[in-house]
């Protein structure tokens, strides 16, 4: 356990204590819609004023969240807008009145809950897993298909239990700063937050995965040491991408193969969460909305770079102003890490819940993919690949059209990292082509 | 201000297909200049008019038929140099010349270039060279001097019993008759082994080749010690180094599954010898491996377990 021979190893920053405040933004772009499920519905309306940490979307069903104001203002407009994922959705847009008054009863003392209260909490708190798979964390803890199969919330009968909650300091990518820079600093509520989510889990045992060239806060090293029958800390390579994504991590921590393609987890009897997300979740739990998010910022055409606490629903843009404008000429400006990001178009779309990260490159940093040329059956990418697929031979089915072929060969279990691509002599956009790939297969199966 | 959207990763390695070309060139430079050092000067010049040719035949095909000039990623010259350090050291001037076309037209052009042929070019031309010049493609002379004597293995082929008069650490350093390339055993493993240390070739191949050959001749030493020679002369007689490290592991003609390559490697080891044995040619090494190439889709299907399957 904790040896990952596969995939790449890419250099990495080294996190530090600063962290840049961001200044409060003068208009903020809420889409009700910042998770993989249904939208929240608007309970403002236009002209109203609002103050921060005020409910303005109510969930619906299940699998919706509620959303809360992040700036005091008013509320110019609900409409349509543009999100980092290229979709539209209806967002409300709220001018600020520099104040920054929040709503009174936020704040309260966690106390001692029964496990459905703390579920309750964090749903009303509107936490969101960051990353590829942006879901609610009520969600991912509770299924509303499978409610009742995994975890001990009423005392009935457990399918499948978790006996594991895996909590990583390891970010999505060696890139990325804010997990390792949480570990280090290391706060009451992340204590908090890790007894409240054994207690919905259910866990018997918690492992700490931390960075091997990172320091722990002593404050987490203590607390380790406190329960040391029931906690472990595993330290492993950050610099190995793609560790710190979920299906390597249970891999490297656990020696536990989540079964791909429609696997989760839970399957594995773990549960799996990033410090960034065990914070929010003991913030909600306290009663305090998500109304602000940690990303890192990077890359060679960003004035300044780190760890940033910034307002959800900032617009990029005005984030990238603040935080001094460009230093290069910036070619591609990604949501989310150099490996797995989001590329943008628009500098209007918001900083939502799920956004890890800002990167803006320069034309050095990113190589530009014009034609590429055929395999060489060189194997690098097979060398590679985490999950043991044959990433040469899949591109070539996807590239022919030959899907059903590729999803015969494994290309569902595919979890997008893009290392094949990063080895790749020939330049294939093999991540492109399997991406295309399922999306045509999922679409000729609605 | 523009900015380019493209799907991830944004960021890309260092390895291009011009450095892999390159490093295999530089793995080829120990062979090449060993071949010069025990046959002469008269060696750089089949590798010379055997690299110029295969380069000018590739442009001008490329030229014709309107696709992008490539002759920067190497490949050409890969194709070419290895052509001239399997060829015999007393071929006539056109052999390498020949040989280079056929191995860019036949070889490689006619599939549409660099990762689309199934056969090993550099294979394909020696086959016809061989079928075609029978007479001169079997013309070999002892190092130092023009005197034409038989490769160890030829004798061998003729009386098995001869093996006795070869001492087997002057057949490893080069002191035996054979193709340019193919006789000084130190220079192919030091530049096979820079190859394979910079991961570009995959050590499967080469190892379990050459365990195949080995294997395969412990057996029949064990069954009948006065007519098959040592393993260790079957290792070092013929092609088998140069094949194992330079030939097997051709990216595009072998497989790409670490037990794909286990078994193609393994079953060139034992083909080449099997050839040598009870085939027509003496060495069989180059035939082997363009077997082995034929059934090369086939050991792709061993495939390693993808995650997560067999447990659902």
């Amino acid at each position: 356990m904790g040896l990952f021979l596969k995939g790449i190893r890419l250099p990495r920053k080294v996190a530090t204590l600063d962290l840049v405040e961001a200044p409060l933004p003068t208009r903020v772009i809420l889409p009700l819609r910042q998770y993989i499920g249904e939208p929240a519905r608007p309970v403002v309306s236009v002209g109203d004023r609002v103050k921060v940490g005020q409910l303005i979307g109510a969930a619906e069903q299940g699998a919706s969240l509620p959303l809360h104001a992040t700036i005091a203002g008013e509320v110019v407009g609900i409409e349509e807008h543009l999100d980092h994922r290229g979709t539209t959705v209806p967002s409300v847009v709220i001018n600020s009145d520099g104040t920054d008054s929040w709503v009174d009863d936020t704040g309260e003392e966690m106390g001692s809950l029964a496990p459905p209260e703390i579920l309750e909490r964090i749903r009303g708190a509107g936490v969101v897993l960051k990353g590829m798979l942006p879901i609610p964390l009520a969600s991912d803890l509770l299924p509303p298909d499978q409610p009742t199969t995994h975890l001990a919330l009423t005392g009935e009968k457990v399918v499948r239990r978790i006996d594991t909650l895996l909590i990583t300091a390891l970010d999505l990518e060696p890139a990325l700063l804010v997990n390792r820079y949480l570990a280090q600093t290391g706060t009451d509520e992340l204590t908090a937050g890790l007894s409240a989510l054994r207690a919905v889990t259910g866990a018997g045992r918690t492992v700490f995965v931390v960075d091997k060239g990172s320091p722990l806060s002593p404050q987490l090293t203590e607390m380790a040491a406190a329960q040391e029958e029931t906690t472990t800390i595993i330290s492993l390579d950050g610099r190995r991408f793609p560790i710190g994504l979920p299906v390597p991590l249970i891999k490297a921590a656990l020696g536990r193969e989540v079964p791909l393609p429609y696997g989760h987890p839970r399957d594995v009897g773990a549960a799996l969460y990033d410090v960034d997300t065990v914070i929010s979740a003991a913030r909600g739990i306290r009663g305090i909305p998500q109304v602000d998010t940690l990303i890192t910022v990077g890359g060679g055409a960003m004035a300044t770079g780190g760890v940033v606490r910034l307002r959800i629903g900032t617009p990029l843009g005005a984030l990238i102003e603040s935080l001094g404008g460009f230093r290069g000429d910036p070619v591609k400006i990604t949501t989310g890490g150099p490996m797995t990001g989001m590329a943008q178009w628009e500098l209007t779309v918001p900083i939502t819940k799920d956004i890890p990260a800002v990167f803006a490159f320069t034309g050095d940093e990113i190589e530009l993919v014009g034609a590429y040329r055929e395999c060489i059956n060189c194997g690098l990418c097979v060398k590679v690949c985490p999950v043991n697929l044959v990433p040469g031979v899949l591109s070539l089915y996807c590239a022919r059209d030959r899907f059903e072929v590729a999803e015969r060969q494994g290309l569902f279990a595919c979890i997008e990292c893009g290392c094949c691509d990063y080895v790749c002599p020939s330049r294939r956009p093999l991540v492109h082509l399997f991406r295309h790939a399922k999306h045509e297969l999922m679409e000729g199966r609605r | 201000m523009s900015l380019i959207v493209s799907m991830s990763p944004h960021i890309r390695g260092k390895t291009t297909i011009e450095g892999m070309m390159r490093t295999f060139l530089i793995g080829l430079l120990p062979p090449a200049m060993a071949g010069v050092y025990l046959f002469g000067g008269r060696v750089l010049t089949i590798m010379a008019l055997s690299v110029a040719t295969a380069l000018s035949v590739e442009s001008f095909i490329e030229g014709v038929t309107h696709k992008p000039l490539t002759y920067r990623d190497c490949h050409a010259v890969l194709i070419g140099l290895l052509l001239a350090l399997i060829l015999p050291p007393t071929v006539p001037w056109w052999i390498p010349v020949v040989g280079a076309a056929v191995a860019i037209i036949l070889g490689k052009m006619v599939f549409g270039g660099l990762g689309t042929y199934p056969f090993n070019p550099v294979l394909v031309a020696w086959v016809v060279l061989t079928l075609s010049w029978g007479e001169r493609m079997t013309l070999f002379c002892a190092p130092h001097t023009t005197e034409q004597v038989l490769t160890p293995l030829m004798a061998v082929k003729e009386d098995p019993a001869l093996f006795y008069s070869y001492e087997l650490l002057p057949l490893f350093l080069g002191d035996k008759a054979g193709a340019i390339g193919t006789v000084c055993g130190p220079a192919i493993l030091g530049g096979g082994l820079m190859v394979l240390l910079r991961g570009l070739i995959r050590w499967h191949i080469p190892i379990s080749f050459l365990l195949g050959v080995a294997l395969f001749s412990a057996v029949l030493r064990a069954i009948n010690p006065d007519v098959y020679p040592p393993v260790a002369f079957e290792l070092v007689g013929g092609g088998v180094l140069l094949g194992a490290f330079f030939l097997a592991p051709e990216p595009v003609t072998s497989p790409l599954t670490p037990l794909g390559m286990a078994a193609f490697g393994f079953l060139a080891g034992v083909t080449t010898m099997v050839i040598r044995m009870w085939g027509a040619d003496p060495d069989g090494t180059f035939y082997a491996i363009l077997i082995m190439n034929a059934a090369t889709p086939l050991f792709n299907s061993l495939t390693p377990r993808a995650y997560g399957r067999g447990y659902a």
